[in-house]
């Protein structure tokens, strides 16, 4: 069908990519506390909603520009990340004899109570906000009209591609060439080790937790803004897809997990032309599967062990 | 034995009867009881929380006004978090105590028919201010709604597109029972009125970026777009046809009738019609006491699904009523089932003998500068 090629489908390419960069701006922060530091953290997707509700509060309370709205709501986030380290992460790594390290049933006790401090949140957030779609000012959505020829991108789009680029950037840049990059890898590669040499484990954990976050609540203000709602459900669908796309890319991989949230936003939205949208989770979870089935160490990454 | 004993000994025993489920003859003072089960939490509590406003206004005027016969009428309000398997946990829950002589709720279709199949088995009438898929209803003769079911309102706005105009029109539709019986009506009824339908769209309900969709909408180049789905999800979906300059003209289902749709949606929520049950700007005067009485209490303006639940509740009270204080399960359900124009806020409403489904009259709207308005 060579009429299927036109503008149309540019477009469908277009949506594709874009909402594979929301994707992919969720899983930075996500790849980060998750997949570098190997811990597993299901309050991402809370951490995303606190940021777009702090940047929301910020633009009704005094409307300031964009910029100052980002940092406010990464500020926040960063602050919120801290809190969640110290609620859900803290208490369970108290023991630091080489078995409890080492042990699994630890490990994944964060899984509970990451999940607990998640619902926790999202839940309070439905108290002092209520359930509803918040109403955001029209003048502070990232929604404006971009035409290129037949095509139409927004000014969203386009912050939300510069912030992907500069998280991006920013984090391969702290993880390679400073020394809390550093001390970040060798925590995630040995935790005994790092604080054999003399590493400031805690120290070193509460910085990723503070970074991740802060991108994370990058990513639920931008989102926010250009999606046209915030609401306390909406960490939800995003944060599954990045942990997908963290799957897929291989967990340890921040530019893997880029390129498989860029896959999966494309996959989603050219199936949509050919099946019914209501399917188009599975495209996620088949792509996941397929992955999972010919490379079990994801698209980018390379042997660990994991959770 | 000192009085003070002998009033607790009293008391240790009736809380003992109580305990072992024994129900004590009802007391002049003890209120009939009825059960109410809505998502107070989770991703449609707000729905949930605006039923409970409205139903508490009208139970406060009921009891001023003397309840039944002199007896007052408690709610007991249980969340089912939109849960089917929450619902149906509460209908039992409800069936149990035997205290309590009818039920109100779900919110949606699909926890409604859950619980259904309970309050079928047991014999107890529930009455749903919104379940509107057309199975609902054929549970069992104890399953009755106050909202027009899209067999109804399907019909209704397909003639209606056909005599603006369109030929042909998109669906876009949420995939849950009542999107997917929604939009089968509407095509159904479009079909039947000589238009086409280019296609069904379904989307996962929490889903927010319709971009793809109303990609592949354009695409196929309809007359017009007709969309199945709750305001909040019609806010984003129309900001979004309007930044992918899709200029069809758009009708919806009456669930996007809420002055949130024009807060969230802004100016893209233009020149969207819809038919509807509830008007606020109706001057009869029981609209009239209804929207100031809901304004000053909770200092919002009621929606649509505000009123269903507030007309919901009034049906139930005015069957208990007429039932008498010392009625059965069975006789609240007949009472409920002879319902004939009560006069609520959403339209004189009886109930049909045999289908159990309300009849009402729909109004024509469409959102002109940022305002509701009647059309005709």
């Amino acid at each position: 069908m060579p009429d299927f090629f036109d503008a149309y489908f540019a477009q469908q390419i277009i949506n594709g990519l874009s909402l594979g960069l929301v994707y992919a701006l969720v899983a930075i922060g996500f790849t980060l506390i998750f997949g570098i530091l190997n811990v597993v953290n299901f309050a991402h997707g809370e951490i995303y909603t606190v940021g777009a509700f702090a940047g929301l509060l910020l633009i009704v309370g005094a409307a300031p520009p964009l910029l100052a709205v980002v940092l406010f709501a990464m500020a926040v986030g960063a602050a919120a990340g801290v809190g969640l380290e110290r609620l859900a992460f803290r208490p369970i790594r108290r023991f630091s004899d080489e078995a409890s390290l080492k042990s699994r049933a630890m490990r994944e006790a964060t899984l509970l109570s990451s999940l607990a401090v998640s619902i926790v949140t999202r839940e309070l957030m439905v108290h002092f906000f209520s359930g509803e779609m918040q109403v955001i000012p029209q003048a502070a959505l990232l929604q404006e009209v971009i035409a290129v020829g037949p095509l139409t991108l927004t000014n969203g789009n386009l912050f939300i591609f510069g912030a992907s680029v500069v998280m991006l950037g920013g984090l391969q840049f702290m993880l390679y060439r400073t020394r809390v990059g550093l001390s970040i890898r060798a925590v995630s590669n040995n935790v005994l080790g790092a604080r054999h040499v003399g590493i400031d484990t805690n120290r070193t954990i509460v910085a990723t937790f503070a970074i991740g976050s802060a991108l994370g609540a990058a990513a639920g203000i931008l989102v926010g803004l250009y999606n046209g709602n915030i609401f306390p459900y909406m960490g939800f669908a995003p944060g599954v897809k990045a942990f997908v796309a963290m799957v897929m890319g291989g967990l340890s991989s921040i530019p893997g997990a880029v390129i498989s949230a860029l896959l999966l936003g494309v996959s989603e939205s050219v199936a949509t032309d050919f099946i019914s949208a209501g399917w188009k989770d599975m495209i996620a979870y088949g792509l996941l599967v397929v992955t999972l089935i010919f490379f079990p160490q994801g698209l980018f990454g390379h042997g660990r062990e994991r959770v | 034995m000192r009085p003070e004993f002998k009033r607790l000994k009293t008391l240790a025993l009736a809380a003992a009867a109580l305990a072992c489920g024994y129900a004590a003859p009802a007391r002049a003072a003890d209120p009939l009881l009825i059960g109410y089960q809505m998502p107070l939490s989770g991703d449609y509590s707000q729905y949930g929380e605006m039923f409970r406003n409205a139903a508490e206004l009208q139970l406060k005027a009921f009891n001023a006004a003397g309840g039944v016969d002199g007896t007052p009428v408690q709610i007991l309000y249980e969340d089912s978090k939109n849960d089917p398997k929450e619902g149906v946990n509460i209908a039992r829950k409800f069936a149990d105590n035997p205290r309590i002589l009818a039920a109100l709720g779900d919110f949606s279709s699909t926890v409604s028919m859950a619980a259904g199949e309970v309050y079928a088995k047991v014999g107890m009438a529930q009455l749903s201010q919104t379940a509107s898929h057309p199975e609902f209803t054929k549970v069992s003769k104890y399953q009755f709604r106050n909202i027009t079911t899209q067999a109804y309102e399907g019909p209704f706005t397909a003639k209606w597109i056909r005599q603006t105009g369109p030929k042909s029109v998109a669906i876009v539709s949420i995939q849950n029972d009542w999107g997917i019986s929604a939009a089968e009506e509407f095509a159904k009824a479009f079909k039947a009125e000589g238009g086409s339908v280019t296609g069904i769209e379904y989307f996962n309900p929490g889903n927010r970026d319709f971009r793809s969709i109303l990609t592949k909408v354009a695409r196929a180049k309809p007359d017009a777009i007709y969309l199945c789905m709750f305001y909040e999800e019609a806010a984003s979906a129309l900001q979004q046809a309007k930044q992918l300059n899709v200029k069809a003209p758009v009708f919806s289902t009456s669930s996007l009738y809420s002055p949130k749709l024009i807060e969230l949606g802004g100016d893209a929520v233009n020149g969207v019609r819809m038919a509807s049950t509830f008007v606020p700007e109706n001057p009869a005067p029981e609209v009239q006491g209804f929207v100031s009485n809901f304004k000053s209490a909770y200092g919002n303006a009621p929606n649509m699904f505000a009123a269903q639940a507030y007309d919901a509740v009034g049906i139930m009270l005015a069957a208990l009523k007429a039932a008498g204080p010392k009625a059965t399960r069975e006789q609240v359900r007949d009472a409920l089932a002879a319902t004939t124009g009560y006069p609520g806020v959403t339209g004189k409403t009886s109930f049909d003998p045999q289908t159990r489904e309300p009849a009402k009259t729909l109004a024509k709207m469409v959102v002109e500068n940022g305002q509701f308005k009647v059309i005709e």
